[in-house]
């Protein structure tokens, strides 16, 4: 099978329909004046194409905000058979799916989380190109376009589509249609030229070299204190990023002897996270926890699992109600330069 | 309803109440029939009209002081029983009679609500661990089920149970809302209130009042100064804060407005 | 042992946690209540395993509830424990504060168990109350070997509680001066945070090196297995990485209170 074709969006319908025939089809859909969020579809009117991020990534497919790990009764431990419906996500930018892959990537690592990996098998994934927006920056982190970690990708070309089939699942779904026709050299054209074009489009940026050395160097920058003390330590930020992956574990008794062992997002945010026996707390306060979560998600290569967890999607910096999750603002802070001043100046320039 | 059987072995339980709107009441009815099998209940006067007041297993209680009558009520439940569980947040917080009223003279009210020849007898609002030991807090306003029972079950079997006290936030953003303190600037209090409501103001679109009391190390200078921001005023942003009962040292660098940075001119 | 602290004692019918090293940590999972992690404290050996438990939250309360017939799960044993590879053939410290002497007695029975394998032992065991002693009868055995050398210090000192045992009055650090030790040795550490750079500092001025010294983290290790982000230190898994590191390992993992200002 050919691997690119392109799709009328007067077709985008039949389309639809046919990824429904693996699955319910969930794509962003808005749900207020500023937001969108992942909500099932039938028709391509209720797909908001223009998001450009759902309040919540689609990793809340991948690993649930609150999930049964097994049930238990007086005797012991009852196990009960995992159910997992076949899914859809459609309308992934490449930030999303550069954030699916890092939480593959850690929960696939030994020893793997068998819940994400068996509901990871019944997931197909549609990306959806997008054009970006005062708070992306997704270019610095090298997350503005992905080679793989999706099924099907579509390339806004004009009244065109253009699809890359990318795995065997997504071929076999896709064989035999009236609707995908193989893409001729113009479309190549239009493809390369939209990919290049994106680049330019890009105002939000800082420089990633050297940023594990920039955190440990700035590690007492006063900007911490400054944040950290507006911060409501509310944990938004942790929810709405697409590689947090922090959880808690607690059993819900029941009186009759019953109970269920959950887990739910959890974020180093709360007060509690790093406490333990004794009421200890290692991170007593919002300056600590905060730049802990900037730590972490910028220092990468040193880290647990060696890669940067930031794909710079800007959810933080939108979902964040006391406004210090600008991540982009805060690393050209530290870096102490007037480097987004001169980035700013190229570009009135140009 | 089920057949209770009537065995010693079985644990005893009271259900009291003290000056509140009776909603943790109604929420124990709602649920006595998930309780019933496990528990013998000695007295409920609110559910039932004879009562035995003597000695019991676990005493919840509901309300806040604000009545000598209560006070002596309260020490002679405490008295009685083993565990002691403040139920909702009159009795975990003192709610809006400690939080709301503080500012008034509690005669003056008395005055003006049952006119000046009253006699009932009245004092300040407090909280019931403000006059004796209580093992379990469980806020609420009014609880929820959910929690009552696991509290309940986590007693039975002489465990502590498990409140979380994390924030209202944590709910309404996994259950994927759009911020209203955000988008509408509305005076939400998510971020320091205590969650286990399902953010159930936030997810209709209404900002959180706090009523389910702060959550653990509330970061209240913070979120006046969001607040302030947006173009409140800090004695409403005060108010707001302290209505639902969170103890005053919570503000006790707020209320010397000093400690605020200036909010920023946002007319550009 | 004293009211708050207990040494429950499992027999496992399977041989699950017959390779467990002295330093690694077990999950204690109680129905109900939840989970918590646990150091081993025995040298695993037929298919018994010993924790030694202080009730200090809902999970360990519980645990001291619990009665005959009740059931609790526990899985591992997890994590990187005390490199004994490494220390075998060298002249050996143990150095424990307060409750942490858990981990050690599983360090200190594997030597034991092995002894030829080992150059001179010296044992250190600090806690603030001599009340706090743990492990009394085993202490009064240590004191009667000779292929050992034993030193017990408290804070305050209070008794005499039965049997009586040699305490002296002082901290873990003035413990450490009185134990002659020099450079050849290797030390195992585990305390409370508060003790780490005192010791750590001691054990420098010895000549000890840092990629000798091992220190055992307390973090809540919640799911044990790298994920749940509860332990995370720095840039790594207590659970994993850890719990017990080399001083020298840390110089690398910013964030560790524990040796910050050694």
């Amino acid at each position: 099978m050919e691997k690119s074709f392109v799709l009328a969006k007067s077709d985008f319908q039949k389309f639809l329909q046919r990824l429904s025939t693996f699955g319910a089809v969930h794509a962003p859909v808005r749900v207020s004046d500023q937001s969108f969020a992942y909500k099932p579809v039938d028709l391509e009117k209720e797909i908001a194409f223009e998001a450009l991020r759902t309040i919540l990534p689609p990793k809340k497919f991948l690993y649930p905000q609150r999930e049964a790990l097994f049930s238990y009764d007086e005797s012991g431990i009852v196990s009960e058979p995992q159910i997992n419906e076949p899914l859809v996500i459609f309308g992934s930018h490449p930030c999303d799916l550069a954030g699916m892959k890092v939480l593959d990537y850690i929960f696939t690592a030994p020893p793997g989380d068998s819940l994400y990996i068996e509901r990871r098998k019944h997931i197909l994934i549609v990306g959806l190109s997008c054009l970006p927006d005062k708070y992306c920056f997704c270019e610095s982190m090298g997350t503005d376009s992905v080679d793989d970690g999706y099924d099907v990708f579509l390339t806004d070309i004009d009244d065109h589509f253009f699809v890359e089939v990318a795995t065997p699942k997504a071929a076999e779904l896709l064989s035999d249609n009236d609707f995908l026709i193989p893409a001729s050299e113009p479309y190549k054209q239009a493809f390369k030229d939209f990919w290049h074009d994106r680049k330019a489009l890009f105002t939000n940026r800082f420089e990633t070299s050297n940023l594990p050395a920039l955190l440990d160097l700035e590690a007492d920058n006063p900007v911490w204190e400054e944040l950290g003390n507006r911060c409501l330590s509310c944990g938004n930020c942790t929810f709405v990023c697409p590689t947090c992956y922090c959880f808690d574990i607690v059993d819900i008794a029941q009186l009759n002897g019953k109970g269920q062992r959950e887990r739910e997002w959890d974020s180093c945010q709360f007060t509690d996270f790093a406490k333990v026996a004794g009421n200890n707390n290692f991170r007593p306060g919002p300056i600590d926890r905060l730049k802990f979560w900037y730590r972490h998600k910028l220092h990468g290569f040193q880290d647990a699992y060696q890669l940067p967890t930031c794909v710079g999607c800007g959810r933080c910096t939108v979902s964040c109600p006391a406004e210090i999750d600008d991540i982009v603002g805060v690393v050209v802070r530290l870096e102490g330069s007037r480097q987004r001043d001169s980035i700013y100046a190229k570009e009135e320039k140009n | 309803m089920p057949t209770v059987k009537m065995t010693k072995t079985i644990p005893t339980i009271s259900v009291y109440s003290l000056t509140g709107c009776a909603g943790e009441l109604l929420v124990i009815l709602e649920n006595l029939n998930k309780m019933l099998p496990y528990v013998r209940i000695l007295s409920f006067p609110f559910a039932q009209s004879t009562n035995d007041d003597g000695p019991v297993d676990i005493a919840f209680i509901e309300g806040s002081v604000s009545n000598p009558h209560d006070l002596e009520r309260l020490v002679s439940i405490r008295r009685r029983c083993k565990m002691l569980v403040a139920l909702g947040n009159c009795a975990v917080w003192g709610c809006v009679q400690k939080g709301a009223c503080s500012r008034f003279d509690a005669e003056q009210m008395r005055n003006q609500v049952y006119g000046e020849q009253s006699t009932i007898e009245v004092m300040p609002a407090s909280r019931v661990e403000d006059h004796v030991k209580v093992d379990v807090k469980l806020s609420g306003c009014p609880i929820d089920s959910t929690q009552l029972l696991a509290v309940t079950a986590s007693l039975l079997k002489d465990h502590l149970p498990y409140i979380p006290q994390k924030p209202v936030c944590l709910e309404c953003k996994l259950k994927e809302n759009p911020c209203i303190l955000i988008e509408q600037n509305l005076p939400c209090l998510g971020p320091v209130t205590a969650t286990g409501c399902g953010a159930l103001c936030p997810s209709v679109g209404a900002p959180c009042y706090g009523c389910w009391g702060p959550s653990e190390e509330p970061q209240m200078e913070a979120m006046a100064q969001v607040l302030l921001e947006k173009g409140y005023r800090l004695n409403e942003v005060l108010t707001r804060l302290q209505a639902f009962g969170a103890p005053t040292e919570l503000f006790s660098r707020l209320t010397s407005s000093q400690a605020l940075v200036n909010p920023p001119d946002r007319s550009n | 042992m004293s009211e708050d602290n207990h040494l429950f004692r499992f027999t496992v019918e399977s041989n699950a946690f017959a390779n467990c090293m002295p330093g690694q940590f077990l999950e204690v999972w109680i129905p109900g209540v939840g989970e918590c992690p646990i150091s081993v404290c025995s040298d695993s050996a037929d298919g018994i395993i010993e924790l030694c438990v202080h009730r200090i939250g809902r999970v360990t309360d519980a645990l001291f509830k619990m009665e005959e017939g009740d059931w609790l799960g526990l899985r591992g044993p997890y994590g990187h424990g005390y490199p004994v590879d490494e220390m075998e053939g060298r002249n050996v410290i143990l150095i424990a504060g307060g409750l942490g002497i858990a981990p050690i007695r599983a360090l200190l029975q594997y030597i034991l168990n092995r002894r030829e394998r080992f150059g001179e032992l010296i044992v250190v065991y600090g806690m603030r109350h001599s009340l706090d002693l743990l492990f009394r009868h085993e202490m009064k055995d240590l004191y009667r070997r000779s292929d050992l050398r034993l030193f017990i210090g408290a804070e305050e000192i209070n008794g005499p509680e039965v049997p009586p045992i040699h305490t002296q009055l002082g901290r873990v650090t003035d413990m450490l001066r009185l134990a002659q030790l020099d450079a050849s040795y290797c030390a195992a550490i585990c305390g409370p945070p508060v003790m780490y750079p005192f010791v750590v500092n001691e054990l420098k001025l010895k000549g000890l090196t840092e990629q000798k010294t091992f220190l055992s983290l307390e973090r809540h290790m919640k799911c044990a297995i790298g994920k749940c982000g509860h332990c995370f230190v720095g840039g790594v898994y207590t659970c994993q990485a850890g719990p017990v590191f080399s001083l020298a390992d840390l110089r690398f993992v910013p964030e560790v209170v524990e040796c910050a200002n050694c």
